[in-house]
């Protein structure tokens, strides 16, 4: 079993993860950190299936949470899952333009400008959907092979996708019009031409933005467009994020990198799954501060220090 | 049989402890002494001793009722001596507490900088790799003057070749002009000639 997607409910008790049969597993976060956890609390309160295929992306907004798959978006209340009521409260599906097959939902992320879910998909396009109305707003094309991850330049109001061809594209929200497109791969510095050019996690925090994938995990200053560090990290990174002064990345190889913004590679924490797929950092709450990884295995290993390893919840 | 080992019992302790214990024991034994020396009726030497020996109990009785006295004080005091340093304890861990959540934000200060340093570093070190303004800026002088100069050069060079045609052309219509005469006169010459050879045939 995989678990791709992590996610923590808005009033940061919860955890929820999906794996690669398309079951949602929901984690009391409280239960397993207070003083009398017992083996018990570090399994699921709740799983039940919620879509046919792997979910591969989970967001959770004020109330809702939103889960990805196989070509569908489906929205549940939190509230109603804490009660362990599985109704999902709708489904949708962006209009894709071939019927044939449906192409997977790799990347969700919430613009929270115009409220609006921007949702990457395996159609090399990115379907714009607000949350107002339901309905489907926009479609930004531009990328030649399907889009990976999607993030949102808060600041400016602008999307960032990276894909399978080796771009990172940056849209302007509002007209859809792409105004970067940067190839990662045609940079010396970062090309792994012996892991291809496919971009997997771009993550951004407005002024710099994180890109990897074939190319090695590099920090690209936004308003140059041009690489100033590059990470010396083997294998593909799947996720990154930013966090105080500190970079932390997952991807091939059981452990947690932590790197400081000049390149350099500060320390690998061991976990327990033999490649990690996603990490979450828990920051709706302040009592229940934690970051979680999940990765090829059913463990899901919550940190409570970011040095160490503290206990695993297991699917 | 149990009742009467009772009765044994109960005679025995009353016997023995009959009094209570310790100075309670002192004061009723003070007491029935009293009584019995009140109404004694033996000599009275017996009666001087019985009274000094009560006097002796009567000062053991003060004697410990002031030792008790002062072990009470020294409660009291102590009592007051833990209560202040019970009350230095908690003001010292509220001031380790605020301590605590100085230093907390000390913390996330100080990595904010860290964090703004090395992005300038980062950013320094690519700006570093783009050659120095000033010599750029001289390169593009020195690069401008050329051009200044090469420009001037043509347009000199421009204007000699202008002037050149210029002579040439005048050159080349005055030679026009010097053959064209040259023809009409030798032209003008041959008619002339022709004309006096057929007037000379026709004499």
């Amino acid at each position: 079993m995989s678990v791709f997607s992590l996610s923590y409910s808005p009033c940061g008790r919860f955890l929820a993860a999906g794996n690669n049969y398309g079951e949602i597993a929901l984690f009391s976060l409280s239960a397993a950190l207070s003083p009398d956890a017992t083996s018990q609390s570090q399994k699921p309160v709740l799983t039940f299936t919620a879509h046919e295929g792997p979910i591969f992306s989970l967001i959770s907004t004020d109330c809702h949470l939103l889960s990805a798959g196989n070509g569908e978006i489906s929205a549940w209340s939190w509230t109603e899952l804490i009660k362990k009521n599985v109704k999902p409260l709708w489904t949708r599906r962006p209009n894709y333009k071939s019927s044939l097959e449906i192409p997977e939902i790799n990347s969700m992320i919430i613009n929270p400008r115009d409220n609006s879910l921007v949702v990457g998909a395996g159609d090399n396009n990115i379907h714009i959907l607000d949350m107002e109305h339901g309905e489907f707003k926009s479609v930004l094309q531009g990328h030649s092979d399907y889009v990976h991850c999607v993030s949102v330049r808060e600041r400016e109001g602008e999307i960032l996708s990276g894909g399978e061809d080796g771009a990172v594209r940056i849209w302007d929200s509002r007209t859809g019009q792409s105004v970067h497109c940067i190839e990662v791969y045609k940079y010396e510095d970062c090309a792994r031409p012996q892991y291809g050019k496919w971009i997997s996690c771009v993550t951004t925090d407005s002024d710099w933005m994180l890109c990897s994938g074939g190319p090695a995990l590099s920090l690209w200053h936004l308003r140059s467009l041009s690489p100033t560090s590059v990470f010396p990290l083997t294998g593909c990174q799947r996720q990154a994020t930013f966090y105080q002064d500190k970079i932390l990345a997952v991807g091939e190889g059981p452990y947690v990198s932590h790197c400081l913004l000049g390149g350099k590679v500060k320390a690998e924490i061991p976990c327990t799954s033999q490649s990690l797929n996603t990490l979450q950092l828990n920051t709706n709450s302040t009592e229940h501060r934690v970051l979680t990884v999940g990765g090829s295995s059913d463990h899901i290993d919550v940190f409570t220090n970011l040095s160490y390893k503290a206990f695993s919840l297991s699917f | 049989m149990g009742a009467v080992t009772d009765d044994e019992v109960i005679r025995k302790r009353l016997l023995i402890d009959g009094d209570g214990a310790g100075d309670d024991r002192r004061i009723n034994v003070l007491l029935k002494s009293f009584t019995k020396w009140c109404n004694s009726s033996g000599t009275p030497e017996e009666g001087f001793t019985q009274y000094q020996r009560m006097l002796g109990t009567l000062s053991q009785c003060e004697f410990s009722m002031g030792k008790t006295l002062m072990v009470y004080d020294m409660n009291l005091r102590e009592m007051e001596n833990y209560e202040k340093i019970y009350t230095n304890i908690e003001q010292s861990i509220t001031s380790a507490h605020e301590k605590i959540a100085e230093c907390k934000k000390e913390i996330q200060r100080a990595k904010r900088i860290r964090k703004n340093r090395q992005e300038y570093d980062a950013l320094a070190k690519v700006i570093q790799q783009h050659p120095d303004r000033h010599e750029t800026l001289k390169q593009l002088e020195a690069l401008d003057k050329e051009l200044q100069q090469l420009s001037h050069i043509k347009e000199s060079v421009e204007a000699k070749l202008e002037l050149r045609k210029k002579q040439f052309h005048v050159l080349l219509s005055t030679i026009q002009e010097l053959q064209q005469t040259l023809e009409n006169d030798e032209k003008s010459d041959n008619d002339d000639i022709s004309q006096e050879s057929p007037a000379e045939n026709g004499d």
